[in-house]
């Protein structure tokens, strides 16, 4: 590997900074997700190598693996990021695939819309559907009815999670359908083609590796969830490996080379699911030339504008207002056994986040400020990345591909574990941990999946012959880079960037694992309200750093709408 | 932004081993009042700054194992007794007898580690929920309590795991074949302690089956409609270890803490969050512990079955 980087840097010798950014890139990705990964496959295999210690070496694989309900956890894994990603898919096509046809000023009211069940933690999410619809829940107090046997099913934990991941694929397929623009599927009505006709020949095979690309961060994503399955799934019985890992965690005695055992099969369906949607990028890795960036306006009908602005609408009240109203209406009781009355609801525990000690705006401020920087760092690390893997294609990039995805398919747990046992060993001489640099190392790696993914899925829309074209020209690798892949890619970095934004500002696993003594960010101060049993202060907390990271994010965005060439 | 930046920096600088000042690391089960209370008392009251780390029981243990390699904690307080007993085993702990423990009962200390209070492990009904009042254990099998009772998961919470031991303990035939009983009244094992509790608090369900008092208490002194019952046939207490760590770099300081929280100060800190204070000599702010009774039992003999009787109890809810 190294010698085809060598012999390709000798080829272009012209051209330096090329090979320069490849390295740059692997070494921050060997650093940030390598070593704490590398970290758990060894102690996976050496179950006491947090004391240094190489002795019962493949001592826990056997005991771990011989557990008699993992196949059913894992065959119940699979199932349900299958069925996550297909329903996520569903919902998320036709409203992309629409969002390209809207005005623009509409459709951005409407992504920023989208871009709330990122804001919203899985297990937050998930308790505002169980509040809503449970037996005696708020739908049973204003309607009369309950949907508790749907909610505890296989279909309801896959719809839960399927309305809060679908916002993933539904702006990298917009993205994408944008750069493709509408000339393709235009010529295509000239020669008769139906609409459907138009959308599965011509669109779809043009978007597709951007969508495998964001199907597989919701695979993984989904395989990975914790707080759903946890909270919903252990209603009907229904246990996936990320909760079998998590018990390994929760309770004495904890099993941390069993739990990073577990990890390790997650790691290997990752890799699978990888290598699948290389497979399929392969076959039908897209060469647009001419793209339109700023496309002209259709002309629509009255009815087919009001059809979409239903469609988007419908889809929004399920994934945002409805979770958002069960949060509200959470935060706003007095008690949870007084119910909705108008006597047990007030501004209280809101009002009381903001007096007494000031902890609450201390962590939403760490939050803010670490979920901040995240954005920063992981958009330019995944500039970097996609820069690397998609333009350079040594050898290498493969593996760098690869690694920039493994972050998702572990549980965060095991990561904290895999930071704590990189980071807090006495020979670095100076080390993040303990400090608060752990959790933005914690984030980074986490969060560098999204947009590595988006970036390169862009970046390979973007035709070779652009950069062809500009050396011809004469320009410098670095002019290539900043004049002409920059402003391109702006767009997707922004929404990247407010994606690692907003789910960094909710981070729970990693944060509570790793969290300096006296510093809490917004998970763990909501954590520990659940913890005392104050259910409306912590719904209150979530609540409020919803609204104050979603005004950001519409802050951002209109930024964008301003910026865009 | 900036500060931050700043802060981060000079907090990296300040943690490399090179720089560490006096003070002392201690890694706390919640409730959070109560830990954070205690670490500011003792910092003002001894000038020795308290680095407090906050999650649950079983994150502590997990951030204590990850970090073998370069141990941080000085003091754990654990929520689960069997970890101060599995530690203790493994050799890790320091011994320290404090003066402050002589009021506490023989069972709450032994010369490694010693109780800071205690939770019992009790039923919690929703009076609203038209049920009638239980007054054993073996009540919640009836067909009056169907469908409405909820327990936490033993798997996932240790004072559950406790509490089935216990009963365990004390008549083993009887205690598989009251669970037998609590699965086929088709009881809800949800998770952890809240899992359970606030479904019964929502409405959802009627009664909880093990809660832990104090938090049902804490959740009736927030105006919660909720009713705690400890059952005539005998509770099971589940303690809160503390334990100073072999490896502390700061053991005087360490000892020190431990007596802080066991003396009448730190004692009545533990009252005020209605746990049962380890100490008989300070006055409880719930049942004490003349008034409840007790189901003795080996809890170290429990721990070495612990993953068999989970497994079992597991079994018999699944069916």
């Amino acid at each position: 590997m190294f010698q085809l980087v060598l012999s390709q840097w000798q080829t272009q010798r012209s051209r330096w900074l090329a090979p320069a950014l490849l390295w740059l890139a692997i070494v921050l990705l060997v650093v940030i997700v390598g070593l704490p990964v590398l970290a758990i496959l060894l102690y996976a295999l050496f179950p006491h190598i947090n004391e240094w210690s190489l002795a019962e070496p493949f001592s826990a694989l056997l005991p771990t693996l011989a557990d008699g309900q993992l196949l059913s956890a894992t065959v119940n894994s699979l199932r349900l990021s299958a069925a996550v990603t297909l329903l996520s898919c569903l919902l998320a096509l036709p409203l992309a695939y629409q969002r390209n046809r809207m005005s623009d000023r509409s459709g951005r009211w409407w992504d920023a819309l989208l871009m709330v069940p990122f804001l919203i933690p899985p297990y937050i999410g998930s308790m505002a559907w169980m509040q809503l619809l449970q037996v005696k829940g708020f739908s049973e107090q204003l309607l009369g009815f309950n949907l508790a046997p749907y909610l505890y099913s296989f279909p309801g934990i896959v719809s839960v999670m399927a309305l809060h991941l679908f916002p993933m694929i539904y702006f990298a397929a917009s993205n994408a359908l944008r750069v493709v623009g509408h000339r393709y599927g235009d010529v295509a009505r000239v020669f008769g083609a139906q609409p459907w006709q138009i959308f599965s020949c011509i669109y779809l095979p043009l978007v597709l590796p951007s969508l495998v690309s964001s199907c597989l961060i919701v695979f993984i994503l989904s395989i990975e969830e914790f707080g759903t399955p946890e909270i919903l799934g252990n209603r009907f019985g229904f246990h996936v490996i990320v909760t079998a890992i998590h018990d390994k965690f929760s309770d004495w005695p904890i099993d941390l080379p069993g739990a990073s055992v577990l990890s390790l099969i997650l790691i290997i369906i990752a890799l699978a699911a990888y290598l699948l949607q290389r497979h399929i990028s392969e076959r039908f890795s897209a060469n647009l030339d001419q793209q339109v960036v700023n496309p002209p306006p259709l002309r629509r009908s009255l009815l087919a504008r009001t059809l979409t602005q239903l469609l988007f609408a419908m889809v929004a009240m399920l994934a945002v207002v409805l979770p958002l109203l069960s949060i509200c209406l959470s935060a706003l009781m007095n008690t949870l056994s007084g119910g909705l009355h108008w006597r047990n609801l007030s501004l209280q525990p809101l009002l009381r986040l903001f007096d007494g000690d000031g902890d609450a705006w201390a962590a939403m401020s760490t939050s803010l400020s670490l979920a901040l920087m995240a954005a920063c760092c992981t958009v330019l690390i995944a500039l970097l990345v996609a820069f690397a893997v998609v333009r350079l294609r040594a050898r290498a990039t493969v593996l760098l591909d690869f690694l920039s995805i493994l972050p998702n398919a572990i549980p965060g747990m095991a990561i904290a574990v895999g930071l704590i046992l990189t980071w807090n060993q006495r020979f670095w001489p100076l080390t993040p941990y303990n400090t608060s640099l752990i959790l933005l190392l914690a984030y980074v790696c986490l969060m560098l999946p999204y947009p590595i993914r988006m970036l390169s899925a862009a970046l390979c829309q973007l035709p070779r012959s652009l950069d062809d074209a500009a050396y011809i020209s004469g320009a410098s690798e670095l002019t290539v880079i900043c004049r002409i892949l920059a402003p391109l890619l702006a767009p997707v970095a922004l929404a990247a960037g407010f994606i690692v934004f907003a789910i960094s500002t909710r981070e729970l696993v990693s944060s509570i694992m790793l969290a300096p003594p006296g510093v809490e960010t917004v998970a763990t101060y909501v954590f520990h309200q659940f913890d005392q049993g104050s259910i409306n202060a912590g719904m209150a907390m979530s609540l409020v750093t919803i609204l104050v990271s979603g005004s950001i994010i519409v802050c951002g965005q209109r930024l964008q709408g301003r910026v865009r060439p | 932004m900036k500060k931050l930046f700043a802060a981060l920096t000079v907090g990296m600088v300040l943690a490399t081993p090179a720089f560490a000042t006096d003070h002392l690391v201690v890694y706390s089960a919640g409730p959070k009042p109560l830990s954070s209370g205690l670490a500011k008392a003792f910092e003002a009251k001894t000038g020795i700054k308290v680095d407090l780390f906050e999650a649950t029981a079983g994150k502590i243990m997990a951030r204590y194992e990850a970090e073998k390699a370069n141990p941080q904690v000085d003091v754990i307080i654990s929520a689960a007794w069997a970890d101060a007993i599995s530690l203790d085993q493994a050799g890790e702990l320091l011994p320290y007898h404090s003066a402050n423990a002589a009021n506490v009962p023989a069972a709450l200390q032994t010369p490694n580690y010693v109780a800071q209070g205690a939770a019992a492990l009790a039923i919690a009904y929703n009076p609203k929920s038209g049920l009638p009042a239980p007054t054993r254990w073996s009540d919640l099998t009836q067909p009056t309590y169907k469908d409405q009772v909820t327990m936490p998961d033993p798997a996932k919470s240790g004072s559950s795991l406790t509490l089935v031991q216990g009963l365990v303990a004390k008549d083993e035939t009887a205690a598989w074949k009251l669970f037998e009983g609590l699965a086929a009244n088709q009881t809800l094992v949800p998770g952890p302690n809240n899992a359970a509790m606030n479904p019964v608090l929502q409405g959802a369900k009627g009664v909880v089956f093990g809660a832990v008092d104090y938090l049902v208490i804490g959740a009736k002194a927030k105006g919660e409609s909720i009713e705690v019952v400890y059952p005539k046939d005998g509770t099971v207490l589940a303690p809160r270890p503390m334990m100073i760590i072999k490896t502390s770099q700061h053991q005087e300081a360490a000892k020190q803490f431990i007596d802080f929280a066991l003396s009448e100060e730190g004692q009545k800190r533990v009252a005020d969050e209605f746990i049962l204070p380890a100490r008989t000599d300070i006055q409880a702010k719930r049942p004490g512990w003349n008034d409840l009774s007790i189901i003795d039992f080996n809890e170290a003999a429990a721990a070495a079955s612990a993953a068999a009787t989970k497994a079992k109890f597991a079994a018999i809810m699944m069916k």
